[in-house]
């Protein structure tokens, strides 16, 4: 099968012939109709987050099911999957506490010792994040995919898998946000989007979006942005608390930087509570007023939207087939897989929403 | 003689260690694999030199900041 070889950091991936093993007793291969380009790819592609090399980049997809493992029961041959990089073993502290975005057990990838999924040559290909998407084929473990209708399109299914699970997931269930409450999502990339929308679906008063972007507010504000700020005003966090008389409920940063992530903190009322979703690059450090903590503001991390994806996809499926999850507004542009070097770039300048690779048929 | 230490950048789990005690080593190879958050992170040898002591097993937990292998220095 072919696939976007990444070999050395800061260069751009080659189209290359992969050997893809068996599926495994517990493992599926699926054939992915759509993959989209998110910006986590990119952090990995520049370095900002290590990674083995080489490695195939892409973890937000949804295709069809080619062939399951001998224990497979979930799904069978032919069935619509979205995948997810939330594999979860079921059954460690976390799956059980009903934590499974946090699971962190070796079981769902194969051991050092056996033949890895991926190869060329004989030489290991380091699968990404489990998934590996910008590929023809994914060999996966039976805990990284969910089984979906089948009207629902695969191009706005593929973007479930990443940025609409991060985004609506860190407004229902990382920060738990209210009817009414009053919210800002800095960053509309993707991610800030599909929080933005989620604020919206979960009965926020006012959803502020900040970004550095005109048409990205103007996008914000179709999927339910109820005011914009352009950042580029250097001034974005005393916007949002005049417009706001003194904060927000809740912030999320959906960028992943050290400042905007201050920022989320600076723009909350008292009581208030920022969600971090960007990937800061390791080794940052952020820093905060101490006296906040007085004020019971509060900061924490959200990974994959703190998701139970086999519960949480089919809902955003049925969100969006009912007009409450604005899908297509968030696709700018559908590529071919020798074009994904194009689309990683183009997220540098964050003038584009998602580019969703369709694979030939 | 003179010693330096390879640090995890990151809280995870030892993957993999893909060196072994008395091998040269250089600026950049890579020394183990480790695990977190189903990322598979390289860890990097800062300097150059022979690998004196390896602190961690594969398995293992570690934390950002832990020492994870002793070099002696060229
Ligand atoms: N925590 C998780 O589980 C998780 C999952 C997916 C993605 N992410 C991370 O979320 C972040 C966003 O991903 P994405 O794919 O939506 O990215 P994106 O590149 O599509 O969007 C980023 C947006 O931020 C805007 N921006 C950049 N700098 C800004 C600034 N200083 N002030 C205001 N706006 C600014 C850009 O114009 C762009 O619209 C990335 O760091 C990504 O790695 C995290
Ligand atoms: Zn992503
Ligand atoms: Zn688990």
């Amino acid at each position: 099968m072919k696939a976007a070889v990444l070999r050395e950091q800061n260069q751009p991936m080659e189209i290359e012939e992969v050997q893809i093993s068996k599926p495994g007793p517990r493992e599926v291969l699926v054939r992915p109709i759509a993959a989209g380009v998110c910006h986590s790819d990119l952090h990995f592609l520049d370095g900002s987050y290590p990674y083995m090399l080489p490695t195939i980049l892409g973890h937000e997809s949804a295709g069809v099911v080619e062939e399951v493992g001998k224990d497979v029961t979930y799904v069978k041959k032919g069935d619509h999957v979205i995948t997810c990089l939330s594999a979860f073993c079921g059954h460690c502290n976390k799956c059980l506490t009903g934590h499974l975005s946090l699971c962190q057990s070796p079981e769902v990838s194969r051991p050092p010792e056996v033949e890895s999924r991926l190869s060329i040559g004989g030489e290991t290909v380091h699968q990404f994040l489990n998934l590996s998407s910008f590929a023809e084929l994914m060999l996966i473990h039976e805990h990284a995919l969910v089984k979906v209708r089948e009207d629902m399109p695969m191009d706005r299914a593929a973007l479930i898998g990443c940025s609409t699970t991060t985004g609506v997931g860190a407004v229902f269930h990382t920060a738990g946000v209210e009817p009414g409450s009053i919210v800002a999502v800095i960053g509309c990339g993707g991610v800030g989007l599909a929080a933005i929308n989620g604020a919206a679906i979960a009965g926020a008063s006012m959803v502020i979006a900040v970004d550095m972007v005109d048409s990205k507010l103007e996008l914000a504000k179709a999927v339910g942005a109820t005011h914009t700020i352009n950042a580029r005003s250097g001034n974005a966090v005393g916007e949002v608390l005049e417009l706001t008389k003194g904060g927000c409920d809740y912030t999320f940063e959906a960028i992943g930087l050290k400042a905007t992530a201050e920022q989320a903190f600076q723009m909350l009322c008292s009581g208030g509570t920022a969600t971090i979703i960007g990937m800061i690059p390791v080794g940052t450090m952020v820093e905060l007023h101490g006296v906040d903590f007085l004020m019971e503001k509060k900061i924490q991390g959200s990974n994959m939207g703190s998701n139970r994806f086999r519960i949480d996809m089919p809902r955003f499926v049925d969100f969006y087939l009912n007009g409450k999850l604005h899908l297509d507004q968030m696709i700018s542009k559908h590529i071919k897989l020798a074009d994904v070097n194009t689309a990683l770039h183009a997220l540098k300048s964050g003038e584009e929403a998602r580019h969703v690779i369709m694979f030939d048929q | 003689m003179a010693t330096a230490r390879i640090k995890s950048e990151i809280t995870g789990t030892v993957w993999k260690v893909l060196l072994a005690e008395g091998d040269a080593i250089q600026v950049e190879s890579e020394l183990m694999i480790l695990e977190s958050m189903k990322m598979e992170i390289p860890v990097e040898s800062t300097v150059s030199g022979r690998i004196q002591t390896i602190l961690v097993a594969p398995g293992d937990a570690v934390d950002e900041d832990q020492d994870l292998a002793i070099i002696e220095l060229d």
